[in-house]
C-alpha cells in the first residue's frame, strides 16, 4: 500500500473540473469517483452522500471539495481498484452454465473461483450468444460472488452437515427448471466430487471427472474438447466435454478484472421433498445420519496426512516444552530417528527415509541436524523451518527459514507470540461467535 | 560279588541307553526327510570331530584341553569297561589302559568342576551343575573297580559295604553317562553331537583331506514349484530331521549368547535359548526347565509347544515370540562360535519364511520393503529408471552397449542412497585409475534379493534372482565386482542353486589385486588412527578378512584392531533386515559397535559395506568418522608410483572429492 | 506390528452374519506401472476384515489374464480362500454386470475403493451401483466403527486428518479413502492357494471409452502468481520482490523473541496456524 502520496497537479485539476471530459475517469483513478458518484442505469449521475468525505483527525467527517484527499479515506489504491472493476451484465443469456461451489466455511475457495473462471470461459466463448453463469448455493450466496464471475445466483435452502440426498434433490429441481447447458462442480474429495457423481448417476449423464483443460472444438456436441486426469492421475483422457463436469483446481484462471450482476434466480416450482425409498430389511432409520465431526488431536494425526509438522531431534532437551508447543501451534508431532531411538518419541512418529515420508506444507525441525535419510523423507515439504544451535548443519541449509539459537527458548517465545496473537484476535472477533468455526471449516476445506 | 554285579550293571545301562537312543531317534524322525549319506556320514565323524569341531573348541585352550581329557578318557574308559568288566577280558594290558583312561577322565573332570565353581553367565546351570560330579563318580568308580582286576588290590579287598558303596557310585556314573546320554541328560550332547556331525545339513562346512576352506553359508532354496511343499517352518516337525538332530546336540555352552549382537543390545533373542526351545518343542512341553539366560525381557516358563504345534502363535504365546525371530541380524556370529556346528541362522530364516509367506506378518517396515521389491525391484520404492541418476556425469560404460567387459561392476541398491553414491564414485575413480575394463548393468540391475530372502520372502528372492540371472546371462564378463558384501554373498553363494554361477569379488579384494599387480599407487597416509570393521557378509560369510587389511596396509595405515574383529567381528546391526524389522532393545547395535571403535582410540573406522556405513554413520556423537575403503583408496590415489611423494597430489582424508 | 492374516472365521450360528462384498480391481504401481492390488480397494478389504461378524466375498469384474491374475492374487493373499470373478473383456462397462450380480446376491454392505487405478478411474462405479440398487452411499471412509441392527456407524475422512461420524442404513455401498488403515501384507502362500472362481456374465462394451484418447499424464503447468496491481508502485514492488526458494534465510544472533516473530510470520503466511 502506498504510504507516500505523490501529487499529480494535472489530475488534481481535472478532478476539480467537473466539466473536463476525463473528469470521471480521473476521479475513479484517484479512488473516489466510483464510490461516491456513478452513472445510473438511466444515464443519470447518482451520488452517494455517505461515501463522500473522510474522517478527520478529531473524528469529524470532513469533505474536501478539492477532490484530492478523498482517495485516502477509501483505503488506498487496492480498495479503490476493487470497486472500479468494469461491470458486466448479460440480460438475455443464450444458455446457462451452473456452478455448484463447495463454499467451505461459507466462502468461495480458490478451487471454486477457478471453476467460476472456467464457467466464464464456457459462457463467453461465443460473443454473439453469451451464456450466463449461475452459481448454485445451499444457503445465502457469499457477497463477493459478483466479483468471482456470477451473472445469476440460485440460492437454495441451506443444508447443514452431510446430507447428500437432500442436496441432490435440490439440484435436480434446478436441472428441471433451468436445464443448464453445463453443470460445473469442483472435483474435490467431499464436496462437489461426491455431489457431482451422485448427480451424474441420478441424471444418467456420463460426467467428466478430473478435468483440467478445455479446448474449443466445433465438432464436439457441446462445442468443447477437454483433457481430464484418469487412472489415478497417471493418464490424460482427451474427450468431448460432456454436460456434467467435475474439474480440478487451477482448471482456469479465476475472474479478477470484472464484476458481474449476480442477479438472484428463484425456483418457480418451489423446493421438492426428499423421499427415501424403503430398503430391504425393514429397519426404520434415516438413510444417512450425520453425528458431527469427531474431535481429533492434531498431535495424533498420521504423519503422512499431516499438513503442519513440528519435529523434534537430538537437540531437544525440554520435551514438555516441545509437546506444549505442538499443542499450542496445533501441529502434528514428528521426530528424527535419534529422538525415537532414545525413547522420547514413539516409532510411528519417525520422519525420514527410514520412517515416514511426509508431505507437510510446513515442517518445523527443532534441534534436527538433518541426516541424509531425514532430508530425503522431508523432500516434498514446501516450507521448512529449522531451529538449531548449529548454523552449519545440513538442515539449516535445507531450511527456508532457519533460526539459530536455543530450541527451548525459541519455542517458548513462539508459544508466547502465538498466544498473544490469539488473545488479540479473541478481543476483536469475540463478537462474531462463528468466526472461529468458520475459520476451522475453511482450513478443513 | 562285584564280578557278578558289574556285567549286569553294564549290560543294563547299555540296554537302557539303546532304548533311549531309539526313542531319541524317533523324536528326530518327526522332522521332514533330508537326503544324507548314512555310511559316508558315520565314517566322517572322526575327522569332523577331531579336525573341524576341535578347531572351534580350541579357541579356548583351557576348555579344549579339559574336553580332550574328559571326553577322550570317557570314550576309552567306556569301551574298555565293557571289555574288561562286561566281558571279563581283564588280562594283560587292557586293565592298565582302563586305569589310565579313567584317571585321565578324572583329571579332566576336575577342570570341569573348577569351571563350574564360578560359571560365567553364558553357561546353563540346572542339570549341568551336577555333570562334574557325575563325571567324577564315573571315573573314580571305574578306577576303583579296575584296581582289583589288574591285581593292584586283592580280589576280596574291603567289605561288602565298600562294594555296595562302590556299586552305588558306579550306578550314578553309569546312569549319567549311558542312560542320561540318550534319555536327555547333559551327556546327550555327545550322542546327538556325534550323529549331528555325521548327518550335518551342510557337509561342505567340514574340511576334507584334500583341504578346502570348509565354508558353506548360502541359504538353501525353497522349492516353490511344488505346491504341496511347506513354505518354511511352522511347527518343530517342519524342520528336517537332521536340523532337529542338530538342535539336540547343543551343549548350552552359551558361546553364541556371548557373541550375539541382538542379545547384547537387549533385544529378545538368545541363540542358545532359541535352540533349547526347539528341543522343547520337538519333545513337547514348556521351557520352565531351561536353566540359562532367558531372552532379554522375557521370563522363562511362559512358553510351551509341541512337535506339531505352532512355533509362533498367530495370537498369544506359543513356543517362541515373533520378535525373537525378527531380532536376528543373520550375522552368523553364533554359527561361527558354536562348537557343535549348529545352524542357528538357517533355522531362524526357515521360521521367518513361514511368518512372511504364510502369515503375511513381516513386522514394521518389512511389508513395505517387500512390496517395493515386488513393484520396483528395489527396497526403497524408487523408480528403476532412476538407478543411474547418480552417475549421470560419469559416463559409465553400459553392458547393454558393450556386450562384454572384463569386470561387471555390480552397484547394488546403494546406487539410490546419497551416502553410498560417494563410495560408488570413489570406486569408479579407482577402477579408472587402474585402467580396468569394466561395465555396469545400469537400469537392468535389480536388487540382489538379499533383504527379501532374509526377511523370509523366498518367492520375491527367487523372482529377483531369476531375472538377474537372465540379465547376466546376456553378457560376457570374467568376474563381478561389487562394493556391497550382501550382493557379493548372494551372487556368489546363493545364485548357484538357481542356475547362476559367477566369480564374484568384493571391491576390497579386487583393489588388493590391482595394487599387487602394480596398477595403483598411493600417497602416504596422513590421517589419524584407523580401525577396520569386518562386515559380517564379507568376513564370516565369505572368509575375506585379509584383503581389506592388505589394502589399508598398502595405504600406509596401521590398523588399530578392535577387540572383536576378524571372524569375531561384531555386527553393525544392519544385516538380515534387522534395520527394517527394528525390534526394540535396550540399546542399539551400531552404538555398541561404535563404542568398540572408540575403545581403540581410532578417529576413523574403515568399512567395506553400505549397510555398515549407514548404520555406523547413524550413531550420534560418535568419536570416529566412517569411510569406505574405496573412499580411502580414491583419496590417496596418485598418478604413478614415481610421483608418490608429490605433496600436491596428496589429499587429506577429509576431502571427499571425486572427479 | 501388522494384523495377522487369518482364514475367514467360522461363526457360531447365534451371531448374525454380515454379508459383505468387497469390490476389488487391478491396480497400477505409481512408479513402475506394474499391476498390483489397488491401494484403495485393498484398504477396503482391510476394513471388511476388521468387521468381526463379516462374511466377506471378494468380487472382481474385468479382464482376467496373467497380469491381472497376479494382482488379484494379492487380495487372496490377505487371507481369502477364493475370489469371485465376473469376467469381462477389456473396455467393458463393468457397472452393468456388477449391478446384476449384486442384485442377485443381496449383500448387506458393499465396500469399494474411491476410484480405480486403471482405465477411466472416474470413481463413478459405486455411484452407479447405488443408483441402480437404490441404496444409500457414503463416500471417503476412514473406518467402520460398528455394524448393529442394520445400521453401520462409520467415520468419514475429512482433510487434515479430521473425521466425521455418520450412521448409514444397510444395505449400503461405501467407498474407502486413503486415510483408512493400510492393507495388511499379502502373503505368498494363501495368494498361491486361493482360487479365482469365474462366473459367466454378459459383457457390455463401453463405446464411449474406446472413442477417447488416452495418453500418459502430462505435467500440469504450475500457476504463476500473477500480480494484477493497480498502481505502478505495486507492480514494481512485486517485480522487485525477492524470488522465492532461492536459498533460505538464516537468522543467527537474534533473540529468541525475534526468531519466534520470524517463524510466526511464516506460519501465518502459510496459513497453518488456526
Amino acid at each position: 500500500m502506498s504510504e507516500i502520496l505523490r501529487r499529480d497537479p494535472r489530475k488534481e485539476w481535472i478532478a476539480r473540473n467537473r466539466l473536463h471530459p476525463k473528469h470521471l475517469e480521473v476521479l475513479a483513478e484517484l479512488g473516489r469517483g466510483a464510490a461516491s458518484e456513478w452513472m445510473g442505469p438511466q444515464g443519470l449521475v447518482r451520488k452517494n452522500p455517505h461515501a463522500v468525505g473522510f474522517m478527520g483527525p478529531h473524528g469529524i467527517r470532513r469533505i474536501d471539495r478539492s477532490g484530492v484527499q478523498q482517495g485516502q479515506g477509501a483505503g488506498g489504491a487496492r480498495a479503490s481498484a476493487a470497486v472500479s472493476k468494469p461491470r458486466v451484465e448479460i440480460d438475455e443469456p443464450a444458455f446457462l452454465v451452473t456452478v455448484v461451489p463447495d463454499m467451505g466455511g461459507g466462502r468461495l475457495s480458490g478451487h471454486d473461483r477457478d471453476l467460476l473462471g472456467l464457467a466464464r470461459q464456457l459462457a463467453d466463448a461465443d460473443p454473439d450468444a453469451r451464456g450466463a453463469v449461475a452459481v448454485v448455493t445451499f444457503g445465502a450466496a457469499p457477497e463477493d460472488v459478483d466479483e468471482a464471475g456470477a451473472d445469476r445466483v440460485i440460492a437454495l435452502e441451506a443444508v447443514e452437515g452431510f446430507a447428500p440426498e437432500r442436496r441432490l434433490v435440490l439440484l435436480e429441481a434446478v436441472e428441471r427448471e433451468f436445464a443448464p447447458r453445463h453443470w460445473l462442480l469442483p472435483d474435490s474429495g467431499l464436496g462437489g466430487g461426491d455431489l457431482g457423481r451422485r448427480m451424474a448417476a441420478r441424471l444418467g449423464e456420463r460426467p467428466v471427472t478430473g478435468l483440467w483443460q478445455v479446448i474449443e472444438d466445433p465438432e464436439a456436441p457441446l462445442g468443447w474438447q477437454c483433457t481430464a486426469r484418469g487412472a489415478a492421475g497417471s493418464k490424460d483422457i482427451l474427450r468431448p466435454m460432456p454436460r456434467l463436469v467435475m474439474a480440478l483446481a487451477e482448471c482456469a484462471e479465476p475472474i479478477s478484472e470484472t464484476r458481474h450482476a449476480a442477479t438472484p434466480l428463484m425456483l418457480e416450482a418451489g423446493l421438492p421433498e426428499v423421499s427415501e425409498p424403503a430398503l430391504p430389511g425393514g429397519v426404520d432409520a434415516p438413510w444417512i445420519e450425520d453425528l458431527g465431526q469427531v474431535p481429533v488431536d492434531p498431535a495424533g494425526v498420521a504423519l503422512s496426512e499431516a499438513e503442519f509438522i513440528l519435529s523434534a531431534g537430538n537437540g531437544v532437551r525440554d520435551w514438555d516444552g516441545f509437546h506444549e508447543a505442538a499443542k499450542v501451534l496445533g501441529a502434528t508431532e514428528g521426530a528424527s530417528r535419534v529422538a525415537v531411538d532414545d525413547g522420547y518419541m514413539p516409532r510411528d512418529r519417525q520422519v525420514g527415509a527410514t520412517g515416514t515420508w511426509v508431505t507437510a506444507r510446513v515442517y518445523v525441525a527443532v534441534g534436527i541436524s538433518g541426516a541424509i535419510q531425514h532430508l530425503q523423507g522431508i523432500q516434498p515439504c514446501e516450507k521448512v523451518i529449522s531451529i538449531n544451535m548449529d548454523a552449519g548443519c545440513d538442515m539449516v541449509k535445507r531450511a527456508d527459514l532457519a533460526v539459530i539459537g536455543d530450541a527451548a527458548a525459541v519455542l517458548s517465545a513462539l508459544v508466547a507470540r502465538v498466544q498473544s496473537a490469539r488473545g488479540q484476535e479473541g478481543a476483536t472477533e469475540s463478537s462474531d461467535a462463528s468466526a472461529t468455526t468458520d475459520k476451522e471449516a475453511r482450513n478443513a476445506a | 560279588m562285584l564280578d557278578t554285579l558289574l556285567p549286569i550293571l553294564i549290560a543294563g545301562a547299555l540296554a537302557l541307553a539303546v532304548v533311549g537312543a531309539w526313542r531319541r531317534v524317533r523324536l528326530w524322525r518327526q522332522g521332514r526327510p533330508a537326503p544324507v549319506s548314512l555310511l559316508k556320514g558315520l565314517a566322517a565323524i572322526p575327522r569332523r570331530y577331531l579336525v573341524d569341531l576341535h578347531h572351534v573348541v580350541a579357541r579356548d585352550k583351557m576348555i579344549s584341553n579339559t574336553h580332550v581329557a574328559t571326553a577322550g578318557g570317557f570314550v576309552a574308559a567306556a569301551v574298555l569297561m565293557v571289555l574288561v568288566h562286561g566281558l571279563g577280558l581283564a588280562e594283560g594290558i587292557l586293565g592298565w589302559v582302563l586305569l589310565a583312561a579313567s584317571a585321565t577322565m578324572f583329571a579332566g573332570s576336575c577342570f570341569v568342576a573348577r569351571r563350574r565353581r564360578n560359571p560365567p553367565a553364558r553357561l546353563s546351570k540346572g542339570p549341568w551343575m551336577r555333570l562334574p560330579k557325575s563325571l567324577m563318580a564315573f571315573s573314580l568308580s571305574t578306577f576303583a573297580i579296575t584296581l582289583p582286576a589288574v591285581g593292584l588290590l586283592p580280589e576280596d579287598f574291603g567289605s561288602w559295604i565298600l562294594a555296595l558303596v562302590l556299586s552305588a557310585v558306579l550306578v550314578w556314573g553309569l546312569g549319567e553317562m549311558f542312560f542320561g546320554m540318550t534319555w536327555g541328560g547333559p551327556m546327550k550332547h555327545a550322542f546327538a553331537g556325534a550323529l549331528h556331525l555325521a548327518f550335518h545339513r551342510r557337509p561342505d562346512r567340514f574340511s576334507t583331506k584334500e583341504g578346502g576352506e570348509g565354508r558353506s553359508t548360502g541359504l538353501k532354496a525353497l522349492n516353490l514349484d511344488d505346491h504341496e511343499a511347506p513354505l518354511g517352518v511352522e511347527t518343530p516337525s517342519d524342520f528336517t530331521w537332521n536340523q532337529l538332530l542338530g538342535f539336540d546336540a547343543c551343549v548350552q555352552c552359551g558361546r553364541c549368547e556371548a557373541v550375539c549382537p541382538a542379545f547384547a543390545a537387549g533385544q529378545p533373542l538368545n541363540p542358545k535359548k532359541l535352540i533349547q526351545d526347539m528341543v522343547v518343542g520337538m519333545a513337547g512341553g514348556s521351557d520352565a526347565e531351561y536353566a540359562g539366560s532367558p531372552y532379554p525381557g522375557k521370563p522363562v516358563g511362559e512358553h510351551e509347544g509341541s512337535a506339531d504345534g505352532p512355533i509362533v502363535a498367530r495370537q498369544g504365546k506359543a513356543l517362541v515370540d515373533a520378535d525373537t525371530l525378527w531380532s536376528c541380524t543373520t550375522c552368523r556370529a553364533c554359527v561361527e562360535e558354536c562348537p557343535m556346528m549348529i545352524e542357528h541362522v538357517d533355522a531362524i530364516v526357515d521360521m521367518r519364511r513361514f511368518m512372511t509367506l504364510e502369515h503375511g506378518n513381516t513386522p514394521n517396515k518389512g511389508a513395505e520393503v517387500l512390496d517395493n521389491l515386488i513393484a520396483t525391484d528395489n527396497p526403497g520404492g524408487f523408480d528403476p529408471g532412476a538407478r543411474m541418476h547418480w552417475a549421470a556425469d560419469l559416463a559409465l560404460p553400459l553392458m547393454a552397449d558393450r556386450g562384454e567387459a572384463e569386470v561387471l561392476l555390480w552397484l547394488g541398491d546403494g546406487a539410490y542412497d546419497m551416502r553410498n553414491q560417494r563410495t560408488l564414485r570413489s570406486l569408479v575413480k579407482v577402477l579408472r585409475a587402474a585402467d580396468v575394463d569394466f561395465a555396469v548393468l545400469g537400469d537392468e540391475e535389480r536388487d540382489s534379493g538379499d533383504v527379501a530372502r532374509r526377511l523370509g520372502d523366498e518367492a520375491t528372492f527367487q523372482s529377483l534372482a531369476k531375472r538377474n540371472i537372465a540379465t547376466l546371462s546376456k553378457y560376457r564378463f570374467k568376474r563381478i565386482v561389487t562394493c556391497d558384501p550382501h550382493s557379493f554373498h548372494v551372487l556368489g553363494n546363493e545364485y548357484g542353486e538357481l542356475g547362476g554361477e559367477y566369480e564374484v569379488r568384493h571391491h576390497s579384494t579386487f583393489i588388493a589385486e590391482l595394487y599387487d599387480a602394480g596398477k595403483l599407487a598411493f600417497a602416504p597416509w596422513k590421517g589419524g588412527r584407523v580401525t577396520y570393521h569386518d562386515p559380517c557378509y564379507l568376513g564370516r560369510y565369505n572368509g575375506e578378512f585379509e584383503a581389506p587389511r592388505n589394502v589399508l596396509k598398502a595405504l600406509g595405515i596401521e590398523v588399530a584392531e578392535m577387540e572383536r574383529s576378524g571372524f569375531r567381528s561384531r555386527c553393525c546391526g544392519g544385516g538380515g533386515g534387522a534395520a527394517i524389522t527394528d525390534v526394540p532393545g535396550k540399546q542399539r547395535i551400531p552404538d555398541m559397535r561404535m563404542g568398540d571403535v572408540g575403545e581403540t582410540g581410532a578417529d576413523m573406522v574403515a568399512v567395506g559395506c553400505p549397510q555398515c556405513t549407514a548404520m555406523l554413520e547413524g550413531v550420534v556423537d560418535s568419536t570416529a568418522e566412517v569411510r569406505d575403503i574405496a573412499e580411502l583408496v580414491a583419496n590417496a590415489l596418485v598418478e604413478a608410483p614415481a610421483s608418490a611423494g608429490d605433496r600436491s597430489q596428496a589429499q587429506g582424508p577429509q576431502a571427499v572429492e571425486v572427479s | 506390528m501388522p494384523p495377522d492374516i487369518q482364514a475367514p472365521k467360522r461363526r457360531a450360528s447365534t451371531t448374525p452374519v454380515l454379508d459383505v462384498v468387497a469390490l476389488v480391481s487391478v491396480g497400477r504401481h505409481p512408479v513402475t506401472g506394474r499391476g498390483r492390488r489397488a491401494d484403495l480397494d485393498a484398504r477396503g478389504v482391510e476394513l471388511a476384515l476388521s468387521l468381526p461378524e463379516a462374511q466377506t466375498r471378494l468380487v472382481h469384474a474385468g479382464r482376467y489374464d496373467a497380469d491381472s491374475e497376479q494382482a488379484l492374487r494379492g487380495y487372496l493373499g490377505m487371507g481369502f480362500k477364493d475370489l469371485t470373478l465376473l469376467e469381462q473383456p477389456a473396455g467393458s462397462d463393468v457397472s452393468v454386470a456388477l449391478g446384476e450380480a449384486l442384485e442377485d446376491w443381496g449383500p448387506q454392505l458393499v465396500i469399494a475403493g474411491e476410484r480405480a487405478e486403471q482405465g477411466e478411474g472416474s470413481g463413478m462405479l459405486a455411484y452407479l451401483l447405488a443408483e441402480r440398487l437404490g441404496w444409500p452411499l457414503v463416500q471417503g471412509l476412514a473406518a467402520i466403527e460398528e455394524v448393529s441392527q442394520g445400521v453401520a456407524t462409520v467415520l468419514q475422512a475429512l482433510p487434515r486428518g479430521q473425521r466425521r461420524r455418520l450412521k448409514v442404513r444397510l444395505p449400503a455401498i461405501v467407498t474407502v479413502d486413503s486415510a483408512a488403515p493400510a492393507a495388511r501384507q499379502s502373503a505368498f502362500g494363501p495368494a498361491r492357494r486361493g482360487e479365482c472362481q469365474s462366473l459367466t456374465v454378459d459383457a457390455c462394451k463401453d463405446e464411449a471409452l474406446s472413442s477417447w484418447t488416452m495418453q500418459p499424464a502430462r505435467k500440469r503447468p504450475k500457476r504463476l502468481k500473477i500480480v494484477k496491481a493497480a498502481s505502478a508502485r505495486d507492480r514494481f514492488k512485486a517485480a522487485a520482490a525477492k524470488a522465492e526458494g532461492g536459498g533460505g534465510q538464516v537468522l543467527s544472533d537474534v533473540t529468541p523473541d525475534e526468531g519466534a516473530e520470524a517463524i510466526y510470520k511464516l506460519l501465518k503466511d502459510e496459513g497453518v496456524l488456526r
